[in-house]
C-alpha cells in the first residue's frame, strides 16, 4: 500500500523538478560593446582614431607631466616643488625608476596611445568605407601619432619596445635601439604623407595635416643628422608647395593665448577645451577632461601649484640685445613671468604686484594672466607642438648643416622680424658664413623664439651638448642641476623598473 | 519572475537511479512483543525526540516522537540500541519487560556530533575530510560585527584579518593562500549560496561548520576552492515559547601613534632644512594641533538581541530582532544594523516545510580620506581651522607647513558618505520522505538587496595645492537579486554493518546587479537651514550614469557515503558546474572528490587501553573557483572618450578598447590532498588532530599586473596567472577535564603554511611587483630590495667604501647616510642590488584557547599568534623620512656628529637617499602574540531568580585585543596587506581595536 502511494506521489514530485536550459549560461554584457562587436562601420573608424586624440588629454602626456620631462629636465626649466620626489626627477636624480609621476605614467600612457593607433591600423583596413579618401585619411592621422608618441618616446628613453600590433595581455615585446623605432617613425610618416590632407574643414581644424607630417619628419631626420633628408622634407612647408599654406602671426602672443587658435602659424596644434561637461581627472570616464594643466602646475606660488619655473638666465638673453627701436625683445613679456615685469612693461603678475623673490621667473607661454587672476585645472589653451617659426629655425639649421649658411639666414630673420629685431647679418655680422657661429646663434634664437615650448631637450641631444663634460659645464652655470648630469647617464631616463624586470625582451640602460 | 518558474519542469536524471533504492526490504517478524517507552535525557528529564531504536543486529526500528515515546515490536529475547545525536548509545536487554523507559546521557567528547556537510549531515565520527565545527556560544561571546570576525582562533588553519572600522568587513582565509584574487570562502547560510556581509547577524548563528578541504567542499564545486562555512540558523524546539533577551555595550579604543608635539617637530624639522642647506619653513609655532586628539575618539557598540522560539509535535519557530549600533573611534564614522528573523518549520506526515527569513537593515556612515594616514601626514604647527583657506580648514602652506597632507577633519566635514542596504535574505524549503531511507527535498532561496549611497561634498579644501572644486551631490542606488532552486534526493539506509547513503541533485543560481547614479554638481544652499539640498530635484549641472549584470551557474551533484561496521568508511562526491563567467569553450567544469576513512579503535585487534578513539582518513579532491566578474573573460569598447576639434573646439565623442581582456580564461583548480588522524585518549578527555594537506591550485584567475607597454588603463586583465601550491600542517590538541564542579578546557592549534610557486601563466619565471619578487619554486611575494649596512661616520668611510676595482661606491653620500651593500660589485648602488631578504608568510601561527568554570562562573581566553612573517612598515617610510613635511616619531634621534651612535641615518630635505622605500631599512619583525578575546561570565541560579519569572540571567565582561606582546613598530600587527604579492605591507590598514563589553542575558 505504501510502496502505492510513493508511486503515485513520485511523479508528482518530478514535474516540479528543474530542467535546465543551459543557453541560460550565456550572458552577453548588457553594458559595453564587446571589441568583436565594434570596428564594423565608418563611425566606429571615426571615433577610434578621435580616441587617438584623447590620449592628449592624459597626465603622463600633454596634460601634465610630459613638460616636466622636457622643458623642466633642460636648461630652460626646474621644479621649487615641495614633492621632493617630483622636483628631483627634474635634477637627474632618479632613485626609484619605477616612480609614477615622474616616468612611469608618461612611459605608459606612450603605449596607450600607440596601442589605440595600433588598433585602427589593424581593423579600420577590414570596414568598408563609401569613402576610400576617408578611409586613408583615417589610415595616415593612425600612422602619424603613432610617430609622434614614438618619436618623444625614443627622445625620452631611447631604446623601448617597438609595438606595431594591437596589445594582448602577455605580450613581451622586443627593446630596438633609438634607430630602430627612428626608422619606424620615419615609415610611419612617409607613408602617412601621402593621404593626409593639406588642410581640414572648418569643424576638424585640430587633426593632423601633411605639414605637420612633414614638420614631424623633418625633426626626426634631424635628431639623427639626415640634413638631406631633412631638408627635402621640410621643403614643402618652407619653399615648396605646402609654404602658401602658413605664414607667422602677426602678434607673438597669439601663438600662446586661448583666443586666435589654429592660425597660420600652426603647423600641429594640440586641441584642448574647458568643457563644463568634462571637468572630471585623466582617465577614461564620461567626465575625463579635455583640458591641460600646464599652467596650473608652472604658475607662480598663490596663482597655481608653481611645480615648474623658467630659469632667470633666459631673462638675462632676452635683454642681451634690443629691438630696432632700442627697446626690449617684446617676445621676452610673451615668454617668461619675471621680477621686473612692472619696471619692464609695466605689467602685473595675474593682476598682483611681485610678491616672489628677486631673480625668479616662471614660463608666460600658455598662462593664462591675460584674463584670469588664477590658474585652474582645466585650461583651454591649445599647445602649439609645431608651429611655423619652429620650422623656419629648423631649415635654417638644416641648410647650415648643409654649408648653405648663407641661404639660412632669410629664415632666421623672417622669424626674428616679426619681433622687431635687426637681422641677423647687421646683428650678428661677425658669423657671416661660419657654420660653427651661425649654429652657436641659431642655438640662442631657437631659445629667444621658442623656450618652454617643450623642444629644448631634443635641442640639446641634436646639438651633441649632453654628450661632454666640457657642454654641460657650460649648461649648468646656467642650470645648477646639471651638477647632478652624468655625461653617458642622464641623456636618456631609466626605464621603469617593473616593465624591465618582468619583460625578457627588455634590458635597462646598462649606466642605470 | 517569470523566468524563474519556467526553471521548474521535468527532470528524469533521478528517476531510474530512485527506482533502484526503492526495492523492497522488510523483515517480517514472528513471536514479537510490543514494547513501548519514553526517552528521555539524564540532565533535566527532558523527552528526547528522534531517537532511534534499533533491534540490535536488525533493521527493525523506530524513532521516538516528539513526547519521546516509541512502540516497537521485538522478539522476547532481543536487544534494543537507543541512539541519539550527541548522546551516548545505549544497549538494553528487552528480557520479556513490555515498557522500557531510559534516560541517555550526553556525550560530552561529542563524537557523535551531527556535522552540516552541505546538503546534508554527518555524524563527526564518521568524517573522513577536514571540517572545523565552531558553536554559537564561541561566536556569541564576542562583540563582532560580521561572523567571519568571530571566527579567529577558533578553528585551526582559519586566518581572519579583522578590521576596526565601523562596518567594515573582515577578509578570512582557510589553509592559506589559494586564490590570489580572493581568498574569501564560500558562504552558505541555511542552504542559500551567498555572502555573510555586515548585514546579517551573528546572534542568530546556531552553528558554523568550517568546510577546509577538498573532500569536504567538493560538494560545492566550483566557488568552493576557498573553503565553504556553512551556517546554520538557531530553529525553535517542542516545548513551552523559550525568550532570550541579551544586551551587550562596549567601548572602544583605538591604538594610538607615539608622535611628536610641536617643539620637538620643529626641532627635527629645522634640522633636516638645515642640513640640506636650505631655508627651514616659517613654523606657526604657536599652535601645537595632536591630530589624533582630533580624529579619535572612543568608540561604543551597543548590540541588543531578543529572540522566542518554541514549537509543538509538529512544527517549530524562531523569531529574533537585533539592533546593533556602533559609533566608530573616528569622527563622523558609524554603523546601525536592525535585523530581523523568522525560522519556521512543519511536518505532517511525510511531508515536512520550512523557512528561514531575514530582513536586515544597515547604514553606515563612512569616513573619508584614511584618517590613519592623514593624522601623521599633517604638522602639530598646522591649526584645525584656518579662516583664511577656502572652507576655513587649516592645511599646509609653502614656506610655512611644506606638506601635501590632508586635514582629517576638513575632510570628514566636507565629504559626507553615507551607505545603506535593506536586504531580504531566505528560502523556503520542503521535504517529503516517501519511506524512512528516501528523501526529496526542495530548497528555493531568494536574496535581494537595495543599496543606496549618497555622498555629499561640500565647498571647501583640505590640503594645499587643492583645486577649487564646486560643490556636489552624488546619489547611487543599485539592486542586487539572487535566486537559488535546488532539488536534491538522498538515500540513507543502513544493510546490517553495511550503512549507504547516497545524494544526487541539481540547482540553478542566478545573480543580477544593477544601479542607477546621478549626480549634481555647483548644487544649491536651502537659504532656511543654510545647508546644501541633497537631492537631485535641485539646480546644479546633472549627470546620470549606471550599469547592470547577470551570472548563471547551473549544476549537477552526487555523493556516495559508504561505511561498513563503523571501521571503514568511504565518500566520494561528484559535482558538475557550468558557469556564465566564462566563454563558450571553456563554460564547464567537473569536480570530483574521494575520501577514506578506517577506524583503527574500532578493529577487533586493537586494544590500547588509553586510547578511546582513533581514526586515519585520507582524501582527494578537486575544486574551482570562477570568482571573476561577470564579463571578465570579454574586451570592450570604452565610449567615454572625447577629443576637441574645429574652430569651434567643440568635444567629439572618441571610443577604443583600453581594457585588455584575456579571452580563454579557464576554470582556477584547486587539486587537494589531505592526510589526517583524529585520536582520543583517556575517555576521551584528551582530542588530538593532526592534518597534512597539498593543495596545488592551478591556473589561479587573478589580475596579475601586466606591462605598461601593452598600453593597457584601467585594471589589470583577469589572467589564468600562476599555479601555486601551498603545503601545511595542522594540529589541535584539546583537554577536557571536570572535577566535581570544577570544568576546564583547553585546546591549542598550530598551523604552518608553505607556498611555492610552481609556474605563472605569462610563461615567465618570476613576476615583480612593488618591494617583492614572485619566483618559479619560491613562496609568492618575498621581499626583494636593497640592503642596508649602517651608516657612513666620516668621509673617509664614503671615500674607502669601494667595489673590488677601487669605484667609490656611493660618491654623493655624506657622514650620517645609509651605506647599501653593493651586492653585484659593479661600483654602484641600483636595482641590481637586489636580493631577497625575507618572506612576508609567517612560519606558523597559533591559537589558544582556554575556558573554566566553577558552579556559576565561567572564565575564557583566547590568543593567537603569528611568527616569522618579515613585515613592511609603510608608517615607519613616512615619519621616517624627512625628505617630505610630515610628522615625526616621538623621541628620534637622528645622527648628528655628536650622535654618531645610532642606525637612524641623518635627516635631510633635500634627498630621498636615505629614505628609497625599496631599502629593507622599513623590514621589520611581525612577531606578535595577541589576548584575542578574554571573559568572565556568572550565571546566576535560577532559585534566586525564579520568582520574577526567569529561568536563568547571565552576566559576561569581555575584553578583546588588550595585550599584544610585539616587536612590530607599527600601529597594529594584525593587518591585512593590499595584494597577495605585498602581503606583508602594512599601508596603514585600519587598526583592531581594543575592546570592553559588558553584557547581560536574560532567559524566560
Amino acid at each position: 500500500m505504501k510502496k502505492i502511494v510513493l508511486l503515485l506521489i513520485l511523479p508528482f514530485i518530478m514535474q516540479i523538478l528543474v530542467s535546465c536550459s543551459e543557453e541560460e549560461l550565456v550572458q552577453k554584457n548588457p553594458n559595453q560593446l564587446a571589441t568583436e562587436e565594434f570596428w564594423v562601420s565608418e563611425n566606429d573608424a571615426e571615433l577610434g582614431i578621435n580616441s587617438v586624440y584623447a590620449m592628449f588629454y592624459k597626465a603622463g602626456l600633454w596634460t601634465r607631466w610630459i613638460y616636466f620631462r622636457l622643458d623642466l629636465t633642460s636648461d630652460e626649466g626646474f621644479s621649487k616643488s615641495p614633492w621632493i620626489e617630483l622636483a628631483d626627477w627634474t635634477r637627474f636624480n632618479y632613485i626609484n625608476y619605477n616612480f609614477f609621476e615622474g616616468n612611469g605614467e608618461t612611459w605608459r600612457d606612450t603605449y596607450k596611445a600607440v596601442f589605440r593607433c595600433n588598433q585602427v591600423l589593424a581593423n579600420v583596413p577590414n570596414i568598408e568605407f563609401t569613402s576610400q579618401e576617408k578611409k586613408n585619411q583615417i589610415l595616415s592621422q593612425a600612422k602619424f601619432f603613432r610617430a609622434l608618441h614614438y618619436y618623444y618616446a625614443a627622445i625620452l628613453w631611447e631604446n623601448i619596445p617597438l609595438v606595431l600590433e594591437p596589445s594582448s595581455p602577455n605580450d613581451i615585446p622586443e627593446q630596438r635601439t633609438q634607430q630602430e623605432i627612428f626608422a619606424q617613425v620615419e615609415k610611419d610618416l612617409t607613408e602617412a604623407i601621402i593621404d593626409l590632407p593639406v588642410q581640414w574643414d572648418a569643424d576638424n581644424k585640430g587633426r593632423a595635416t601633411k605639414g605637420a607630417a612633414y614638420a614631424l619628419l623633418g625633426k626626426v631626420y634631424m635628431q639623427q643628422h639626415k640634413w638631406t633628408e631633412a631638408k627635402q622634407a621640410l621643403d614643402w612647408l618652407v619653399t615648396g608647395a605646402g609654404s602658401s599654406n602658413y605664414d607667422l602671426v602677426a602678434n607673438f602672443q597669439d601663438n600662446f593665448r586661448g583666443d586666435n587658435e589654429n592660425n597660420l602659424e600652426s603647423v600641429f596644434e594640440i586641441q584642448f577645451a574647458d568643457d563644463p561637461n568634462r571637468q572630471g581627472d585623466q582617465g577614461e570616464a564620461a567626465v575625463a577632461s579635455v583640458s591641460t594643466q600646464r599652467s596650473q602646475f608652472f604658475a607662480p606660488r598663490g596663482i597655481g601649484w608653481s611645480d615648474g619655473q623658467a630659469r632667470y638666465w633666459l631673462v638675462d638673453e632676452f635683454k642681451k640685445e634690443a629691438n630696432l627701436d632700442g627697446g626690449l625683445d617684446m617676445r621676452l613679456r610673451y615668454s617668461l613671468i619675471y621680477d621686473d615685469m612692472q619696471a619692464d612693461w609695466g605689467l602685473l603678475t595675474y593682476g598682483r604686484t611681485w610678491q616672489w623673490e628677486d631673480g625668479e621667473a616662471w614660463f608666460r607661454k600658455y598662462q593664462r594672466d591675460y584674463y584670469r587672476d588664477s590658474e585652474s585645472n582645466w585650461s583651454e589653451v591649445n599647445n602649439r607642438l609645431i608651429r611655423y617659426a619652429d620650422v623656419l629655425l629648423m631649415y635654417a639649421e638644416v641648410l647650415n648643416e648643409l654649408d648653405m649658411t648663407s641661404d639660412a639666414y632669410q629664415y632666421v630673420n623672417r622669424v626674428r622680424a616679426r619681433a622687431n629685431m635687426a637681422t641677423l647679418q647687421s646683428a650678428y655680422p661677425a658669423i657671416g658664413n661660419d657654420k660653427t657661429a651661425f649654429r652657436d646663434r641659431l642655438k640662442m634664437e631657437r631659445v629667444l623664439e621658442l623656450c618652454g615650448e617643450s623642444g629644448r631637450w631634443a635641442d640639446l641631444k641634436r646639438w651633441g651638448d649632453l654628450d661632454n663634460q666640457a657642454s654641460v659645464n657650460v649648461i649648468a652655470q646656467r642650470d645648477p642641476d646639471f651638477n647632478n648630469f652624468v655625461v653617458g647617464k642622464h641623456h636618456r631616463l631609466p626605464i621603469p623598473q617593473d616593465e624591465v624586470q618582468n619583460n625578457p625582451n627588455l634590458d635597462q640602460h646598462p649606466e642605470y | 519572475m517569470k523566468k524563474f518558474l519556467k526553471k521548474l519542469g521535468n527532470w528524469y536524471i533521478v528517476l531510474p537511479m530512485l527506482m533502484v533504492f526503492m526495492s523492497p526490504y522488510q523483515i517480517i517478524g514472528q513471536n514479537k512483543t510490543n514494547i513501548t517507552g519514553v526517552v528521555k535525557s539524564t540532565e533535566g528529564n527532558i523527552p528526547l525526540a528522534g531517537v532511534t531504536i534499533l533491534e540490535k543486529g536488525t533493521t527493525n526500528g523506530t524513532a521516538t516522537d516528539f513526547d519521546g515515546i516509541y512502540t516497537l515490536s521485538v522478539p522476547a529475547n532481543a536487544t534494543l540500541v537507543f541512539s541519539y545525536v550527541g548522546f551516548i548509545t545505549k544497549e538494553i536487554s528487552v528480557n520479556g519487560q513490555s515498557t522500557i523507559n531510559i534516560q541517555m546521557a550526553e556525550d560530552l567528547a561529542q563524537l557523535d556530533e551531527i556535522v552540516v556537510v552541505g546538503y546534508g549531515t554527518q555524524r563527526k565520527q564518521n568524517l573522513t575530510s577536514a571540517i572545523s565545527v565552531v558553536k554559537s556560544e564561541e561566536i556569541q561571546k564576542r562583540q563582532v560585527t560580521t561572523l567571519a570576525e568571530s571566527l579567529q582562533g577558533l578553528a585551526t588553519g582559519v586566518n581572519v584579518r579583522g578590521g576596526g572600522r565601523p562596518g567594515q568587513e573582515a577578509t578570512i582565509e582557510i589553509r592559506g593562500l589559494k586564490n590570489l584574487q580572493s581568498a574569501n570562502p564560500l558562504y552558505v547560510i541555511d542552504g542559500l549560496i551567498t555572502t555573510a556581509n555586515r548585514d546579517f547577524n551573528p546572534n542568530d548563528i546556531e552553528s558554523i561548520q568550517i568546510l577546509k578541504d577538498a573532500a569536504a567542499a567538493a560538494i560545492y564545486g566550483s566557488r568552493a576552492a576557498n573553503g565553504v562555512i556553512i551556517v546554520t540558523t538557531k530553529k525553535g524546539k517542542k516545548g513551552p515559547l523559550k525568550i532570550e533577551v541579551s544586551s551587550n555595550t562596549s567601548i572602544t579604543e583605538l591604538p594610538r601613534y607615539d608622535l611628536a608635539q610641536t617643539e620637538e617637530f620643529a626641532a627635527l624639522n629645522t634640522m633636516a632644512y638645515v642640513n640640506a642647506g636650505e631655508t627651514p619653513p616659517n613654523l606657526q609655532l604657536e599652535n601645537n594641533t595632536n591630530w589624533q586628539e582630533e580624529m579619535f575618539r572612543t568608540g561604543f557598540i551597543q548590540n541588543h538581541n531578543v529572540s522566542f522560539s518554541g514549537g509543538g509535535d509538529n512544527s517549530t519557530f524562531f523569531v529574533s530582532a537585533n539592533y546593533f549600533g556602533n559609533k566608530g573611534t573616528v569622527i563622523d564614522s558609524e554603523f546601525n544594523r536592525t535585523s530581523f528573523r523568522i525560522n519556521t518549520s512543519g511536518k505532517r506526515g511525510i511531508f515536512s516545510v520550512g523557512e528561514n527569513i531575514a530582513l536586515t537593515f544597515a547604514e553606515v556612515d563612512e569616513y573619508s580620506g584614511n584618517p590613519i594616514l592623514d593624522v601623521v601626514r599633517m604638522l602639530p604647527t598646522i591649526p584645525v581651522l584656518n579662516p583664511n583657506n577656502p572652507g576655513g580648514y587649516g592645511y599646509g602652506e609653502q614656506g610655512v607647513a611644506n606638506t601635501f597632507g590632508t586635514n582629517p577633519v576638513a575632510i570628514n566635514n566636507l565629504i559626507d558618505v553615507r551607505n545603506n542596504n535593506f536586504r531580504i535574505r531566505g528560502n523556503f524549503w520542503a521535504e517529503i520522505n516517501p519511506i524512512s531511507s528516501l528523501k526529496y527535498r526542495l530548497n528555493v532561496g531568494y536574496e535581494t538587496s537595495f543599496d543606496n549611497r549618497t555622498e555629499l561634498r561640500k565647498a571647501g579644501s583640505w590640503t594645499l595645492n587643492q583645486p577649487i572644486a564646486l560643490p556636489y551631490y552624488n546619489e547611487n542606488r543599485a539592486r542586487s537579486q539572487s535566486k537559488l532552486i535546488e532539488n536534491t534526493l538522498s538515500f540513507d539506509k543502513e544493510f546490517g554493518k553495511h550503512e549507504v547513503k547516497l545524494l544526487v541533485g541539481q540547482t540553478y543560481q542566478s545573480g543580477d546587479y544593477a544601479q542607477i547614479n546621478g549626480s549634481k554638481t555647483n548644487i544649491s544652499i536651502n537659504s532656511s537651514t543654510g545647508e546644501y539640498f541633497e537631492v537631485l530635484d535641485q539646480a546644479g549641472d546633472g549627470v546620470v550614469g549606471g550599469f547592470k549584470n547577470a551570472t548563471t551557474l547551473i549544476s549537477y551533484l552526487g555523493r556516495l557515503e559508504y561505511q561498513y561496521d563503523n571501521r571503514y568508511l568511504l565518500n566520494a562526491v561528484f559535482r558538475r558546474d557550468g558557469s556564465s563567467r566564462f566563454d563558450d569553450l571553456n563554460k564547464w567544469g567537473n569536480f570530483p572528490s574521494l575520501s577514506l576513512g578506517w577506524r583503527l579503535s574500532n578493529e577487533s585487534f586493537f586494544n590500547v587501553e588509553a586510547i578511546s578513539d582513533l581514526k586515519i582518513r585520507a582524501s582527494y579532491g578537486e575544486l574551482g573557483s570562477g570568482n571573476i566578474g561577470p564579463y571578465d573573460y570579454q574586451g570592450v569598447i570604452n565610449t567615454f572618450g572625447g577629443a576637441v576639434f574645429g574652430t569651434n573646439q567643440t568635444t567629439y565623442p572618441s571610443a577604443t578598447q583600453v581594457s585588455l581582456a584575456n579571452s580563454t580564461l579557464r576554470w582556477e583548480r584547486l587539486i587537494q590532498k589531505n592526510i589526517g588522524v583524529d585520536l582520543s585518549l583517556f575517555d576521551n578527555a584528551v582530542n588530538i588532530t593532526a592534518e597534512y594537506f597539498v593543495a596545488k591550485t592551478e591556473d589561479v584567475l587573478f589580475g596579475t599586473p601586466i606591462l605598461l607597454s601593452t598600453g593597457n588603463d584601467g585594471g589589470n586583465p583577469i589572467s589564468n596567472a600562476a599555479t601555486v601550491e601551498n603545503k601545511g600542517f595542522e594540529l589541535s590538541l584539546g583537554y577536557n577535564k571536570s572535577w566535581n564542579e570544577f570544568k576546564f578546557n583547553g585546546s591549542i592549534n598550530v598551523t604552518t603554511l608553505s607556498n611555492e610557486l610552481i609556474s605563472l601563466g605569462t610563461g615567465l619565471n618570476e613576476f615583480f611587483s612593488g618591494n617583492t619578487i614572485t619566483t618559479v619554486g619560491e613562496p609568492v611575494g618575498m621581499w626583494y630590495v636593497l640592503q642596508t649596512d649602517g651608516l657612513f661616520q666620516s668621509d673617509a668611510e664614503v671615500q674607502n667604501y669601494t667595489s673590488s676595482d677601487g669605484t667609490v661606491i656611493m660618491p654623493g653620500a655624506q657622514p650620517g647616510d645609509i651605506r647599501f651593500k653593493d651586492i653585484n660589485d659593479d661600483g654602484q648602488i641600483n636595482n641590481v642590488d637586489k636580493e631577497v631578504v625575507g618572506s612576508p608568510w609567517p612560519d606558523f601561527t597559533l591559537g589558544l584557547n582556554s575556558s573554566a568554570s566553577y558552579k556559576g562562573f565561567e572564565f575564557s581566553m583566547n590568543w593567537i599568534g603569528s611568527f616569522g612573517a618579515t613585515v613592511f612598515n609603510s608608517y615607519r617610510s613616512v615619519v621616517d623620512r624627512f625628505d617630505d613635511d610630515t610628522n615625526y616619531r616621538s623621541g628620534v634621534q637622528p645622527w648628528t656628529p655628536e650622535n654618531p651612535n645610532t642606525n637612524f641615518p641623518r635627516i635631510v630635505k633635500s634627498t630621498t637617499l636615505n629614505t628609497r622605500g625599496d631599502t629593507d631599512r622599513w623590514l621589520e619583525n611581525g612577531d606578535f602574540i595577541r589576548l584575542k578575546y578574554i571573559g568572565l561570565g556568572y550565571n546566576l541560579n535560577s532559585n534566586a531568580v525564579e520568582k520574577f519569572g526567569i529561568d536563568s540571567v547571565r552576566f559576561t565582561l569581555s575584553a578583546q585585543n588588550i595585550i599584544t606582546i610585539t616587536d612590530y613598530q607599527g600601529l597594529d600587527p594584525e593587518f591585512s596587506g593590499p595584494n597577495i604579492f605585498e602581503r606583508g605591507v602594512d599601508g596603514f590598514a585600519f587598526p583592531n581595536l581594543k575592546t570592553y563589553s559588558f553584557g547581560v542575558e536574560f532567559n524566560f
